[in-house]
């Protein structure tokens, strides 16, 4: 038992008194019951060695010594313990508890003391240096081995890392291919032959009829060097095209003055513009593209050049290398020609067209395109396929041309009878003719003040068809002279005129006859005027003629002309305008204004001095006026007293 | 396709088929027509074979015309016609066990076509086995479809080239139930050139015409 320390409470807590005999399915534990006393004993008395029991009757004689004496003491003891376990079951814990009790105490009683460094010091073990102590070298010798054990470690380490990126890498470049193969399949037809990959550039699926294979080969782009870096615009996948189609080329549509050489013909070959690269498109892309465009523009000039020698026209089209060259009119030439270029860059002969740059019809050439994509389209439409066995190859409308009996201008009206270069002509000729006039109308406009032409070009248009309306009205007068207007339907080869008064003039395409046309109106909308304004002025209009047959001739249209009196009929205006000769504007006064009268004897009377006598005619150059019908307001309002 | 009217012209005294076709050709000229290529129109006959009775068998015609080039049309005399595609003459030539074609019958009629605005005017020679037996005339008014507004107007056309040998207003017309007021067809231009053709064969042959 310690003495003077304090108690330590120890706290224990026994396992299980009893132990589980079931687990009902509640959740409930069953305990099994306690041992009874009988119980107990029985358990007990099982325990018993009864074989030890004999052995405690031999030892008797060695009772004497103490010694021997404790031994078997200790067995008795122990067999005395095991038969007694009742009396002290935690002694051994006890005993151990108290030991380690002691030996805490004891330790903190000794850091207590040390705490206050006055009794007891903690003291390190001084190391002798001599004992100890290795030479410089073998520290560095032993450093270099354990570094060089470090760094095998890590740089076998960072060869595996190594590998596996490289093998990585490898297989990225592997996926990439496919990948570029499949984005490839996407948009282009492939198949495989043999061990290579072909493609299918032409546009026979699309219905083309063209003879040229348009296949490509895909290869594989191996010239990589892994050491240096790989360019941004690296692809994994090449396409290779036939070397025909290499390049990239276009349909020159031109209209010009008849060249009068022929000697010139063929020397077309200019290459202008560059194919703009779309951004995230790949280059096999775009040398794919570019090489359909021109086995399109091959096709577009064998159909045009096949067409231009079968069609037989007043005027033969020329076929020359790579041009076309038709008149559509007298003076012109029209010339189509295909500009292939092989991306060289130097090009064989100087483009001379650089001086003309919107010599390029774009709009025919883009016709071009859509005029054999709807061929294309033609020969693959649901409307031939399709079709009966018996009925031959044609529109679906032919096939009931034989029993519902249609006559020639009802099937000529389902077929096509026009190729594609009688289609492209007609469309450059109506291009033509409406530029021309166009031009006519504006060189009218600029250079006549008065009377003012105006052209109301119409938005809605045919490829073989135009309209323009023009006006032909005097400054500030618009509301009361407005009677020239005129409709211009410009067809392929003619224009056609319609008057508001409805007269239908067919006019060829020379562009004199318009233009006498519309100076004769212009003259015609004079006397038209000086008719409309008598009648806001309240003058009244004797006679009106849009074509008198008397004055000098006119070698343009006919001189008009008009006579109107004043309200009080005291005085007349009498105008003759004509395109050529311009206007003669005459005044008729009363007899009683003219200087000398006859005298007669037949005429006494004071009141016929009231009638109108002389005429006489006015400086017109000389008149007041901005405009002709200004200063025939000015005339009758100066001729018109005030009452 | 408009009204036509086909008539037939003798031939004049003294004067051969080839004569008489030239005055007609001249005096379409000096009224202002103008030509505008050749037609023709032929006829072929076939018996229908295999008959129970002693009846005589049934002539089916078949007949083309320049002015419908993929058609042809097919009729009995007096009785229905069908038109059909250019294949019913090979379709005929498979029935050959049910209609015989009768080969020395085919008539045919050719000869210059003349467009005078809106009239069309076809006159033709009659031939049958290469001899020539008389004279057709046909006039279409391309303007119109219904008879019975423009025979009048065709009428006085007619009368200033033919004279006196304008014809009335054809039978195919008026027998029609539903009277004049029923848009024309085809086959009454082929039932016209049918009865033509018909009356052509019982005339005798005539003095003087030489192979065509």
């Amino acid at each position: 038992m310690m003495s003077g320390a304090p108690a330590v409470r120890v706290s224990i807590e026994s396992s299980c008194e009893r132990q589980v005999q079931e687990v009902s399915l509640d959740g409930l534990e069953t305990y099994a019951p306690p041992l009874s006393m009988s119980q107990n004993l029985a358990k007990l008395a099982q325990r018993i060695d009864f074989g030890q029991s004999s052995d405690e009757d031999e030892d008797g004689p060695e009772r004497d010594s103490r010694e021997q004496w404790s031994k078997p003491e200790a067995e008795e003891d122990e067999g005395m313990v095991k038969f007694q376990p009742s009396l002290w079951p935690w002694d051994s814990v006890r005993n151990n508890l108290r030991s380690s009790l002691t030996e805490m105490c004891v330790l903190h009683d000794v850091l207590s003391v040390l705490k206050d460094k006055k009794y007891m010091t903690l003291d390190p073990v001084s190391q002798d240096p001599s004992v100890g102590k290795t030479p410089q070298v073998f520290q560095l010798l032993s450093k270099k081995k354990s570094l060089a054990t470090a760094a095998q470690l890590l740089l076998r380490g960072a060869e595996k890392l190594t590998k596996s990126v490289v093998e990585n890498q490898e297989q990225r470049r592997q996926r990439d291919f496919n990948s570029e193969l499949l984005r490839l399949r996407s948009q282009w037809k492939l198949r495989k032959v043999g061990d290579k990959i072909l493609g299918d550039l032409s546009y026979r699926s699309a219905g083309s009829m063209f003879p040229h294979h348009g296949t490509f080969e895909v290869i594989k782009n191996t010239d990589l060097d892994l050491d240096k870096k790989i360019p941004d615009d690296y692809c994994p996948l090449n396409v290779q095209i036939p070397s025909e189609l290499e390049g990239s080329a276009y349909i020159k549509v031109s209209i010009q003055k008849q060249s009068p050489d022929i000697g010139d013909l063929g020397t077309v070959n200019l290459f202008r513009r560059q194919a703009k690269a779309k951004p995230g498109s790949q280059m096999w892309h775009l040398k794919l593209e570019a090489a359909q465009n021109v086995l399109l523009c091959k096709e577009i000039f064998a159909q045009l050049s096949r067409e231009a020698v079968q069609i037989k026209s007043q005027i033969p089209h020329i076929v020359v290398k790579n041009q076309i060259i038709s008149q559509p009119f007298p003076g012109l030439q029209l010339s189509i020609s295909l500009c292939h270029s092989t991306g060289e860059k130097k090009n064989q002969r100087a483009s001379p067209d650089k001086s003309k740059p919107d010599d390029h019809l774009y709009v025919l050439e883009h016709n071009l395109h859509q005029l054999i994509r709807e061929f294309h389209k033609q020969t693959l439409s649901s409307v031939v396929m399709p079709h009966p066995a018996s009925a031959p190859f044609s529109h679906k409308r032919l096939r009931m041309a034989g029993p519902m009996a249609y006559d020639k201008a009802e099937i000529s009206s389902l077929q096509q009878s026009e190729g594609l270069l009688e289609k492209i002509i007609k469309q450059a000729k109506h291009i033509f003719l409406r530029s021309r006039t166009a031009r006519t109308i504006d060189s009218l406009a600029s250079r006549i003040e008065d009377p003012q032409i105006q052209a109301h070009w119409s938005n809605i248009n045919d490829v073989y068809e135009s309209s323009v309306k023009v006006l032909i009205t005097s400054q500030g007068y618009e509301q009361i002279c407005k009677s020239i207007q005129l409709q211009l339907n410009i067809g392929v080869e003619q224009i056609r005129v319609v008057h508001r008064d409805g007269r239908v003039i067919t006019l060829s395409h020379q562009e004199q006859e318009l233009q006498d046309f519309l100076l004769s109106q212009m003259s015609q909308h004079q006397v038209h005027a000086v008719q409309q304004l008598a009648k806001v002025m309240g003058w009244h209009v004797l006679s009106f003629s849009n074509h008198v047959g008397l004055g000098p001739i006119e070698s343009i249209g006919n001189a008009s002309a008009i006579t109107v009196a004043s309200p009080n009929g005291e005085y007349a205006i009498s105008v003759r305008n004509g395109p050529e000769s311009g206007c003669k504007v005459l005044v008729q006064f009363p007899r009683s204004q003219a200087k000398e009268l006859p005298k007669s004897d037949v005429v006494q009377d004071g009141k016929w001095t009231h009638l109108r006598g002389p005429y006489k005619e006015v400086h017109w150059g000389r008149m007041e006026g901005r405009n002709f019908v200004y200063k025939m307001e000015l005339l009758m309002a100066a001729l018109t007293p005030c009452p | 396709m408009g009204v036509t009217c086909v008539c037939q012209v003798p031939v004049s005294e003294g004067k051969s088929v080839q004569q008489t076709v030239d005055i007609l050709h001249k005096k379409l000229e000096q009224l202002g027509a103008v030509k505008q290529g050749n037609f023709w129109v032929d006829c072929e006959t076939y018996h229908a074979t295999g008959n129970a009775t002693g009846q005589p068998s049934k002539l089916l015609y078949v007949m083309h015309n320049s002015e419908t080039p993929l058609s042809c049309m097919a009729l009995f005399e007096g009785g229905p016609g069908l038109s059909a595609d250019a294949n019913f003459d090979v379709l005929m030539v498979k029935l050959k066990s049910h209609f015989q074609n009768a080969k020395g019958h085919k008539v045919e009629s050719r000869g210059v076509r003349y467009r005078y605005c809106d009239f069309l005017v076809k006159i033709g020679t009659v031939a049958m086995s290469s001899s020539a037996r008389g004279i057709s005339v046909e006039v279409e008014y391309c303007a119109c479809v219904i008879p019975g507004d423009c025979w009048n107007l065709m009428k006085e056309f007619m009368q200033s080239f033919l004279g006196s040998n304008t014809p009335e207003l054809p039978t195919v017309f008026t027998s029609k139930a539903e009277g004049l007021s029923v848009p024309v067809d085809c086959m009454d231009t082929m039932s016209q050139y049918l009865e033509l053709f018909g009356r052509v064969r019982k005339q005798q042959v005539l003095p003087g015409s030489g192979v065509r």
